[in-house]
C-alpha cells in the first residue's frame, strides 16, 4: 500500500507539489498565528505581573514591627511576593531613575522617603482587594497603586488575549479548510481512476487505503516545509527582536516552538488524512 | 446468466427509468438493448453492476440476488463482469500494458499471474505489439481494443459495453463489434447497448428494444427497428 500511495505520489508530480506547497503555506500561517497570539499572551502576563501595590509605613514602625507586617501582607491570597523597600533604598532608585537629581542629597536636609513594602499580586484583577486588606495593617500609613491603569491594564491584558487566542483558532480553522479542499481537488482530479477501480471490483479499503496514506504523507510533506520556515523565522525574529528592541518581551524559541510545531504537525496529518476520507466518499459509495 | 423480474427503477427526481423490465439472459449469449437516449438502456446495465439499485421487482447476475446484495459484496459481484465504455476511460498517465494490469492489481490479483494474464488479453485484442505505449498515442479503435482488454482481462462471467462503437468510425465500430463477437464464441455472455443500426441489422443477433423504461421486443436474431 506504502508502494502504491508513493507511486500515486509521483506520477502527480506537478499537481502534489502545488497541493503540498499550498498547504505547507497554510500551516506555517497557522503556525505563525500560534506564535503571535502566545506573544501576545506573554507580554499580557508580563505586563500584570508588574502591577504593584505600595505601602507606605509610618516614620514611627520599628524594624520588627515591619516585620510583622510583611508576614501578614504575604499571608494575604492574591499576592505573589512582598519586599520592605528602605527609605535609603527608595531615594538611591529615585536618583537612578532621575538622574539630573543626582545631587539632591546634598539639596535636602534629609531624606524625605518613608520605608515603604512592595507587594506583586499572582493577578492584576486582585490588586483592589490586596490594597484594601494592606491598608488594614498596623504599622500602614497610606496606599497606592495606580487604580485606573490597573483597571485599564487588566482590561487591555483581557483583549489581548482573546484576541490573541481568537486569532490562533481563526488561522488554525483557515488552514483546515485550505487543506481538505485542496487535497479535495487533488482527489477530485484522480476521479475516473477512483471510478474504474470500484467498477472492476476493487474494495472501498482497497481504493481508500493509497489515498488516505497520500493524505497523510502530503500533510506530513507540507508540515515539514512549514516546519523549516517558522523555525527559521522565528529564531532570526526573534534575535532581530531582542537585539534591536529589547523592551519587547519575545518569548524564546524554545519555549514556544514546540507547540506551535506539534500544532503544525498535527494539522497537517490529521487533516490530510480527514481531506482525503472526506474527497473519496461520494466516489465510495455503493 | 442475468435475470430481471419485474425490475423497476424510479430516481429521487421522480424519473422513472425503468418500469415492469422482465428478461432473460442465458449464459453464452449475445444481446443487442437498443432504444432511443432515454429509454433506460443506461440504467439497466447499472443495475446489473448494482451502480443503482432497482426500486421495484428483482435481478439476479450470475446467481446472485443483486438487488439484496450488501454494499460489502458489491466488489466481488463487479469481478464478475466486464465493463466496456464508450468513451474508453483509459488511464492517460499510463501505458497500455498499465491500464490493463490495473484492472487486475486493483482486484488483489496474485502479482505473478498478472504479466501472463496482461499478456493474454491483450494477444486476443491484437494490441501486444503496443503494450508500452500511452493510450493518446493510438486511435480510438485502438483504444477501445485496449478498453476490451481491460474488461476481459479479469476473465469475466459477463462483458457489458455501454457504447462500444459510440465514438468510432465504421471500420474501427466493426473491429470492435467482431472482437466482441468473438469473445461471446468463447463462452462469455456479452450485453451491449448501441444505437448503430447497421451493426445490429448485420449481424442479427438477438434484440431487446427499450423505450420509455418498457420492453417493447425482444426477438431473436432480430434487426435495430421491428421490420414492419
Amino acid at each position: 500500500m506504502f508502494g502504491d500511495a508513493v507511486a500515486g505520489l509521483r506520477r502527480n508530480g506537478l499537481m502534489v507539489a502545488a497541493a503540498t506547497a499550498t498547504i505547507a503555506v497554510a500551516l506555517a500561517v497557522a503556525g505563525a498565528g500560534f506564535l503571535v497570539s502566545a506573544n501576545l499572551v506573554h507580554v499580557a502576563a508580563i505586563l500584570e505581573s508588574q502591577v504593584e501595590v505600595v505601602g507606605f509605613l509610618r516614620r514611627d514602625t520599628s524594624a520588627a514591627q515591619q516585620q510583622r507586617v510583611l508576614a501578614a501582607v504575604q499571608a494575604v491570597p492574591g499576592v505573589r511576593s512582598a519586599v520592605i523597600v528602605s527609605r535609603g533604598e527608595a531615594l538611591r532608585r529615585l536618583q537612578r531613575t532621575f538622574t539630573s537629581m543626582a545631587s539632591i542629597n546634598s539639596a535636602l536636609p534629609s531624606n524625605p522617603l518613608p520605608d515603604s513594602i512592595e507587594v506583586r499580586v499572582a493577578e492584576a484583577r486582585d490588586v483592589r482587594a490586596v490594597a484594601q486588606a494592606l491598608q488594614q495593617l498596623d504599622g500602614v500609613d497610606e496606599v497606592t497603586y495606580g487604580a485606573l491603569v490597573v483597571d485599564r491594564l487588566v482590561a487591555l491584558t483581557r483583549a489581548v488575549r482573546i484576541s490573541g487566542i481568537a486569532l490562533a483558532g481563526l488561522l488554525a480553522v483557515a488552514a483546515l479548510l485550505i487543506i481538505v479542499n485542496t487535497i479535495r481537488l487533488t482527489i477530485e482530479a484522480r476521479r475516473q481512476e477512483i471510478e474504474i477501480m470500484t467498477l472492476v471490483g476493487a474494495t472501498p479499503g482497497f481504493v481508500r487505503g493509497p489515498f488516505i496514506l497520500e493524505g497523510a504523507l502530503q500533510g506530513a510533506g507540507a508540515a515539514l516545509l512549514s516546519t523549516i520556515v517558522i523555525t527559521g523565522g522565528y529564531a532570526a525574529l526573534a534575535s532581530q527582536a531582542s537585539a534591536s528592541l529589547p523592551f519587547l518581551p519575545v518569548l524564546a524559541p524554545a519555549m514556544v516552538l514546540p507547540q506551535s510545531l506539534a500544532l503544525v504537525w498535527l494539522l497537517g496529518i490529521a487533516v490530510g488524512i480527514a481531506g482525503s476520507e472526506i474527497g473519496l466518499r461520494r466516489h465510495l459509495a455503493t | 446468466m442475468i435475470h430481471f423480474d419485474g425490475v423497476g427503477k424510479r430516481f429521487g427526481t421522480g424519473v422513472v427509468a425503468l418500469q415492469d423490465v422482465t428478461v432473460r439472459i442465458d449464459p453464452g449469449e449475445f444481446v443487442f438493448l437498443v432504444g432511443p437516449t432515454g429509454s433506460g438502456k443506461s440504467t439497466f446495465l447499472e443495475l446489473i453492476q448494482r451502480i443503482e439499485r432497482p426500486t421495484a421487482g428483482r435481478i439476479t447476475v450470475d446467481g446472485t440476488e443483486v438487488s439484496a446484495l450488501p454494499s460489502a459484496q458489491v466488489p466481488f459481484l463487479r469481478r464478475r463482469l466486464g465493463v466496456v465504455f464508450q468513451e474508453f476511460k483509459l488511464l492517460p498517465d499510463r501505458s497500455v500494458f498499465e491500464n490493463v494490469a490495473f484492472a487486475l492489481r486493483v482486484t488483489e490479483t496474485d502479482p505473478v499471474e498478472i504479466g501472463p494474464r496482461v499478456q493474454w488479453a491483450l494477444d486476443t485484442v491484437g494490441m501486444a505489439s503496443r503494450a508500452g505505449d500511452l493510450p493518446a498515442r493510438l486511435s480510438g479503435g485502438e483504444q477501445q481494443r485496449v478498453g476490451i482488454a481491460r474488461a476481459i482481462v479479469t476473465r469475466p462471467r459477463v462483458v457489458l459495453a455501454d457504447e462500444p462503437t459510440g465514438n468510432l468510425d465504421p471500420e474501427a465500430a466493426w473491429e470492435i463489434m467482431h472482437l466482441l463477437s468473438a469473445i461471446n464464441l468463447r463462452g462469455t455472455t456479452v450485453l451491449v447497448t448501441t444505437h448503430n443500426h447497421t451493426l445490429v441489422d448485420i449481424l442479427r443477433r438477438r434484440v431487446i428494444e427499450l423505450h420509455a423504461g418498457r420492453v417493447v421486443r425482444d426477438e431473436a436474431r432480430g434487426l435495430y427497428q421491428t421490420a414492419s
